[in-house]
């Protein structure tokens, strides 16, 4: 950082500004920070995780990593539920009960198999189209493990639909597969309704097993792995296809997500990796359904970057059409910018005056005061153990760009933050915010629990969508959603998982619409096939749009255009054809 | 002038496999020579775990392992047993007897290679044996005395037996076991070493710890004091500062050349023979220059690996002693938020520079075994695949001494952002103190 004469700037942010100081002077500076917030208790988001029940904190292996949270509705009763990994505590599974309190359910829910692992990340999708939300936990090893290497095979549980759940890793052929995995999200790559799911390895089992690695070295070995393709065959078990997919990479993955950023009606595939510098940089590979194929397009749209790629924020933050993605890192974090069809993505962090040093894990596109765009929450935490604390970020979207808010709006938590979500936990239209932190490994000052935080900031007006696939996948995982109000038309992709860091947000679209009472129209575009049309919707209010049926695949909006553009032609030339006759008589 | 690229080390290996099939080739002692320090970079470079720290361990006793094997048959020298730190004796050969001493030196670089790496993969392990039969093939057929035969093959064994029996002592047996200390306590003070946030390795705490504490192979040089550091400060301006505000400057300004230098001698333990292995290579490139004999490339191999390996233990003791910070930690906090070095850092503490130490003590030793003015080419890494993220070419290097080499490595750490000078000129300065007590053995009568 220079200014104008080309000399060093300091203490841009509040965090250099501790970190140029003495460590005995940082508590009382945290107290300083926390006052504004504590004392006048008027901040636009109130911290209620203790009173919401929420108890939790994901306790680290030995300096790695997690954890993530899955938003989902688990018994549809229409209040949104959570699954969080905790590492090597306990795994809890919340109930909303719908009175802004959760009830940790996980004894008795058939998830019990999850403490024998080490969990990190975590996601939801119907695997086998009964109509419940189903998840998959990744794991990197063994609680109990007595083995040198970790690795231990990821899990699935089916939703049984009374609020259990049966382990189903073996059936699905996971239970051969062990490896050290971070995240997973769901997407139906070949839009057959089945959600097929991207699994992130940080390392994996080495070819020949033990053969040319002999001993316990694998860990120190630097040894960076392939990720899992698994296609999903028709809800009883998966196949990998990575290879067969075209894929040939190995890096220290941090799994990816499944996002159509071409605006073709299919979901392409965008990988973050660890040490992009050293080992493999991030990849976007563009889906070529129908056929079977990714290709790598990471160069020459310019994604290809070589950084400590945490996690993804997904969102349309300038309302132009087409998703941007905001991706945390060691240090600065990248904003990158979609400057539309075929053009290379281009990093606007420095533009947007948004280059603050921190070490960045979750992120979250959502129109929290709801005036019609995308303002950003960002979950930092040090890399543990280091324990340098650390606070979040919330970048407001104003008519001056993007305002880092944190403090006055109640969110600047020095936890060792990781996975993030935003859900509207109590359906009073806005969005809430769910943060995992890690204990601390070493001495550190600042509390560090997961944090919920209510949203208690918004005037404007809002509008849910939530979808319900017949053909397509169940829950509209990938799907684009379109509200247009007036010259407005706002974009939101249903999150697969893999999002933030490990995480899953709700996979209700929302939507913030300020002053406008009724929006002109609800434009759905369902993965692989045709798009639906709702015009003139309330607002406050969540439409469940259900896939028609006898939807017809692979008939995307845009393929549609020059039928719709020639049926226009000859409207035009018989309404002119008309008039002239009108005039004539 | 003569080059050698590292693939074509081991497209060597491979021919000298070939060798056994096809038609005799006849081998000179540095053949022989030069074929086994090929296979110990190789089987440094190609077993996983690999560390800087290791590496040099492993060189000093493969290297003392050459020299020990062949000695006895040269009036000239003698060995090392009695002289270096806790090895007082050493297994004889028999007077009356004759033996190979070609056979020795082979048999005893398989079975030191063998045990010292014993994490290596079974496929590397059948790349030593055949090695071992290509020349255990041409040297018998040669001899003809069977007895003569296996008494050289079992008297080079045994002494490699009885180095690494001595090994397991010094504190770094199988040490790549223990590369990372997970219950280590960070000293905590200013300018103190953080984990890297631009970083080679994912761990959070810095390698081999404890590897100071290793035994020596020269004992004075376990006696060396500890250098001084210039004082914390972080006034503008200040010595301190100002060591880290030249990195910064530097950083600015790097020329391609600069790049080039910056890269070439990374020597990145994941994907190359490691800093110590660089060093052990440029003896090749000196012996075969020389063409020299079997007790001169022996004695070279020896010094050099021993000399790299006291510099690493040094240097550790050292580097946790200071337990400094990189200009990855300082300059952002004082001088420049946004800047980062053009190189990312190892995951241990900075000062003395350990490639810088390293590198001075192979030069002197190589200097004082091959003469000041000493020209040649380094093309270990010539043909390796550009650096893209810094547009950056791996360029041959000619140099004019060996001395020419510490310098240039030691200011490579510096153009590559993560050492400051003193770091680097403490380093050379120290280092070469090790390798004049590594000289200074009574090597030859």
């Amino acid at each position: 950082m220079k200014n104008a004469e080309g000399n060093p700037i300091f203490m841009k942010n509040l965090w250099m500004v501790e970190y140029c100081l003495p460590d005995r002077y940082l508590i009382p500076l945290y107290l300083l920070f926390l006052f504004p917030c504590t004392l006048i208790g008027q901040t636009p988001f109130t911290e209620i995780t203790a009173q919401a029940g929420i108890d939790h904190q994901f306790i680290v292996y030995e300096g790695m990593f997690g954890g993530g949270i899955c938003v989902f509705d688990l018994n549809k009763d229409g209040f949104e539920d959570l699954f969080l990994t905790s590492g090597m505590n306990e795994d809890v599974l919340y109930l909303n009960q719908g009175d802004g309190t959760f009830k940790n359910i996980y004894e008795g829910s058939g998830l019990e198999e999850t403490r024998k692992y080490v969990t990190q990340g975590v996601s939801g999708a119907d695997v086998n189209r009964d109509g419940w939300v189903d998840l998959f936990i990744t794991t990197i090893t063994t609680k109990d493990s007595t083995q040198k290497i970790p690795r231990s095979p990821n899990l699935l549980f089916l939703n049984q639909g009374n609020n259990t759940f049966l382990d189903v890793s073996q059936q699905f052929g996971l239970a051969d597969l062990p490896s050290f995995s971070t995240g997973a999200n769901f997407g139906d790559i070949n839009a057959d309704g089945y959600p097929d799911l991207y699994v992130g390895n940080y390392f994996r089992n080495y070819e020949g097993d033990l053969t040319y690695i002999n001993d316990q070295t694998i860990v120190n070995a630097n040894q960076i792995s392939q990720d899992f393709l698994f296609l999903n065959k028709k809800g009883k078990s998966f196949q990998d296809v990575f290879e067969s997919y075209g894929l040939d990479y190995k890096g220290y993955s941090f799994g990816g997500i499944f996002t159509d950023f071409d605006n073709d009606g299919d979901l392409d595939l965008f990988v973050n990796h660890d040490f992009g510098y050293k080992a493999t940089p991030n990849f976007l590979l563009e889906n070529l359904y129908p056929q079977k194929k990714f290709k790598d397009i990471s160069e020459e749209m310019e994604l290809d970057l070589k950084i400590n790629s945490m996690g993804t924020a997904v969102g349309d933050f300038d309302n132009n059409g087409f998703l941007d993605y905001y991706l945390t890192n060691i240090r600065f974090n990248a904003f990158m910018e979609h400057q539309g069809p075929g053009k290379p993505f281009v990093d606007r962090i420095v533009d947007y005056g948004m280059d603050f040093f921190t070490i960045s894990w979750g992120a979250n596109f959502a129109d929290f005061d709801h005036d019609g765009d995308l303002d950003l929450f960002v979950a930092n935490g040090d890399l543990n153990p280091n324990d340098h604390p650390m606070g979040d970020f919330y970048f407001e979207n104003t008519e001056r760009g993007y305002v880092e808010k944190a403090n006055e709006m109640g969110l600047k938590d020095y936890g060792i933050g990781r996975g993030s979500v935003v859900f509207d936990m109590e359906n009073d239209g806005d969005l809430d915010i769910l943060v995992i932190n890690q204990k601390a490994v070493m001495e550190y000052g600042p509390s560090t629990v997961t944090r919920l935080y209510r949203n208690d900031s918004t005037k404007g007006n809002w509008l849910k969508v939530d979808l319900t696939g017949t053909q397509s996948e169940m829950n509209g995982l990938g799907s684009r959603i379109e509200v247009v109000v007036g010259k407005r038309k706002m974009i939101r992709e249903i999150d697969g998982g893999g999002s933030s860091h490990l995480s899953q947000n709700s996979t209700i679209a929302h939507f913030g619409v300020g002053e406008v009472d009724m929006v002109d129209s609800v434009i759905v575009k369902w993965i692989g096939r045709d798009s639906q049309v709702l015009t003139d919707q309330l607002v406050n209010q969540r439409i469940e749009v259900v896939e028609p049926e006898g939807h017809s695949q692979n008939m995307s909006i845009d393929k549609l255009w020059p039928f719709l553009g020639g049926i226009g032609m000859v409207w035009v030339v018989y309404f002119l054809f008309i008039r002239r006759k009108t005039i004539r008589e | 002038m003569k080059k050698r690229t590292w693939n074509s080390y081991i497209l060597c290996i491979c021919m000298v496999g070939l060798g056994c099939t096809q038609e005799q080739k006849d081998y000179s002692a540095i053949d022989l020579t030069t074929s086994w320090a090929e296979m110990a970079l190789y089987i440094t470079q190609f077993t996983p775990a690999n560390s800087p720290t290791f590496a040099s361990r492993c060189l000093g006793y493969i290297g003392l392992t050459m020299y020990e094997s062949v000695v006895h048959g040269y009036e000239s020298h003698n060995s090392l047993a009695g002289q270096v730190n806790g090895l007082a004796t050493l297994p004889l050969p028999n007077p009356d007897e004759a033996y190979s001493w070609e056979l020795a030196l082979n048999s005893g670089q398989a079975f030191i290679l063998d045990s010292i790496y014993v994490q290596t993969s079974d496929e590397n392990k059948a790349k030593i044996d055949s090695l071992e039969n290509v020349f255990y093939r041409y040297y018998s057929q040669k001899i003809k005395d069977q007895e003569r035969i296996d008494r050289s093959v079992a008297f080079g064994k045994e002494i490699a037996k009885a180095i690494f029996q001595w090994s397991k002592t010094d504190g770094g047996h199988r040490g790549y076991l223990r590369n990372f200390d997970k219950d280590l306590v960070h000293p905590e003070r200013p300018g103190s070493w953080k984990p890297p946030l631009y970083a080679q390795s994912f761990s959070h705490h810095p390698l081999h710890p404890h590897w100071g504490e290793n035994r020596t192979f020269v004992a004075i040089n376990g006696e060396i004091p500890t250098p001084e550091m210039i004082p914390f400060d972080t006034t503008a301006g200040s010595p301190y500062y100002q060591q880290f505000y030249e990195v910064y400057q530097k950083e600015q300004e790097l020329t391609q050349q600069e790049k080039e230098t910056a890269i070439w001698w990374s020597d990145d333990p994941d994907d190359t023979f490691t800093p110590p292995g660089h060093s052990y290579y440029l003896a090749t490139i000196g012996l075969e220059m020389e063409n020299a004999s079997l007790i001169q490339s022996a004695e070279t191999y020896a010094r050099v690996g021993m000399a790299v390996a006291d510099a690493f233990i040094m240097c550790w003791k050292w580097k946790y002693h200071h337990f400094s910070e990189r200009p990855n930690t300082f300059v952002p906090r004082f001088i420049d938020q946004s800047w980062e070095s053009f190189w990312p850092d190892p995951p241990f503490p900075s000062f003395p520079s350990g490639h810088a130490i390293q590198a001075a003590a192979a030069a002197v030793v190589l200097t004082d075994l091959m003469g000041a003015p000493f020209a040649f080419i380094d093309s270990a890494h010539v043909g390796r695949e550009r650096d893209e993220l810094r547009e950056t070419d791996f360029v041959e290097r000619s140099f004019g001494s060996f001395w020419e080499v510490a310098t240039e490595t030691a200011d490579s750490r510096f153009l590559g952002g993560i050492h400051t000078h003193q770091d680097n000129q403490v380093g050379l300065d120290e280092g070469s103190r090790i390798a004049r007590n590594v000289n200074s053995l009574k090597w030859r009568n």
